[in-house]
């Protein structure tokens, strides 16, 4: 009887360092996290469209019903990347992610003063590089500082009625996300 | 000999069975660690950064979550209404009281995997603030059901658990100071198809 006693107290107390182990090692091990669901979907610095609306399922969770959402996957390691998007919507707004799928960096269009989408990413020595003659076409873009080598950019915009649909589907389908030299 | 042969198997198979569900069981619940619960609704304002809590993070890695960063909104769900039950589909309810500050939020039901509630019908089963109507004191009244109903009509339809998911875009109370006092709408039920 003691002997099942202890082999059940063993028991338990293993059950709580596997949970521990498994806990930390998911997102490891995760072949279902964002970067990869957008690899299968796309190559890098391609925009593609999350949302259920380009056709097929929806590439990446937990979208707004009521947005419509891109992203590129880019990285810094290849150079700075820029990305622009013509045109006025009613909001948009940006978030960087790094490899694993968390958010380093995040704005809105009141963020910018023309509300124009014009957007620089790369790393802090890029930074340095960049300060030190700034080219002209680049003086209006925002620039996101982060220390990542491989990211995700993503642009969200809201689709206020259905009107609003090709507007905003045009935004996201001419934003571009390119390598830019310097 | 046996004997211990099989005790050592039982205690692998509580360790392991027992480590493995319950990691399973905590990614799978919508509260825990992390969670801050206002009234019915619940939100993760640290989910998707890198100050999360490990269950947060598995629960990024695993579902293949881009979650909204502080700058664009935040994000509340709620699985009961006032009194404790579980939202269904094949009920009616009525979620009124003021919001809090935010440039717009967004309304809408959803199903288990949190993704918008298929109704068939070419109406979504989403409202937004800019084309709802307001009490005189700014507050708002919503209809949820499947039946019309006049002022604020949030469609659902079929049977099964249903979620609310409201979301507040641009708005101080994504910072971490701004959510002590917030109050948010309440959920209550009208009445049940059987």
């Amino acid at each position: 009887m003691r002997k099942l006693l202890h082999a059940i107290l063993l028991g338990l107390l293993g059950a709580g360092i596997v949970h521990i182990i498994v806990l930390l090692l998911v997102p490891e091990f995760s072949e279902r996290d964002a970067w990869s669901r957008l690899a299968m979907a796309s190559d890098l610095y391609k925009m593609t469209r999350l949302d259920a609306e380009a056709g097929g399922a929806p590439v990446v969770k937990s979208v707004d019903p009521l947005f419509y959402a891109a992203a590129c996957r880019f990285d810094l390691t290849d150079g700075m990347v820029r990305v622009k998007a013509p045109g006025n919507v009613p909001f948009w707004s940006i978030s960087v992610y790094d490899r694993s799928g968390y958010n380093v960096y995040s704005f809105n269009d009141h963020g910018t003063t023309a509300g124009l989408l014009d957007s620089v990413v790369l790393t802090p020595a890029q930074m340095i590089e960049v300060r030190k003659d700034l080219p002209e076409e680049l003086q209006g873009a925002i620039f996101v500082e982060a220390p990542i080598d491989e990211g995700i950019f993503v642009i969200r915009a809201f689709v206020p009625d259905d009107s609003w649909k090709p507007t905003v589907s045009r935004f996201l389908d001419q934003g571009s996300c390119e390598l830019q030299d310097f | 000999m046996l004997k211990n042969a099989l005790l050592t198997l039982l205690s692998l198979a509580m360790a392991i069975g027992g480590g493995g569900g319950s990691v399973w069981y905590a990614l799978k619940t919508q509260d825990g660690v992390g969670a801050i619960r206002i009234g019915q609704w619940t939100a993760f304002p640290d989910i998707g950064t890198p100050a999360a809590d490990p269950y947060s993070k598995a629960r990024v890695a695993r579902e293949g979550v881009l979650a909204l960063g502080r700058a664009e909104g935040l994000s509340f769900i709620a699985e009961r209404d006032s009194s404790g039950e579980q939202l269904m589909r094949q009920c009616a309810y009525t979620i009124e009281g003021g919001f809090p500050t935010a440039r717009f939020w967004t309304l809408y039901a959803a199903d288990q995997s949190l993704g918008v509630v298929q109704t068939g019908r070419p109406r979504l089963a989403a409202l937004q603030s800019y084309q709802v109507l307001r009490q005189p004191d700014n507050s708002v009244i919503i209809s949820v059901g499947s039946r019309a109903a006049p002022g604020n009509w949030l469609l659902t339809e079929g049977a099964g658990r249903m979620y609310f998911v409201l979301t507040f875009y641009d708005t101080p109370i994504a910072s971490s100071t701004g959510l002590s006092d917030v109050t948010l709408p309440r959920i209550l039920k009208v009445g049940c198809n059987a």
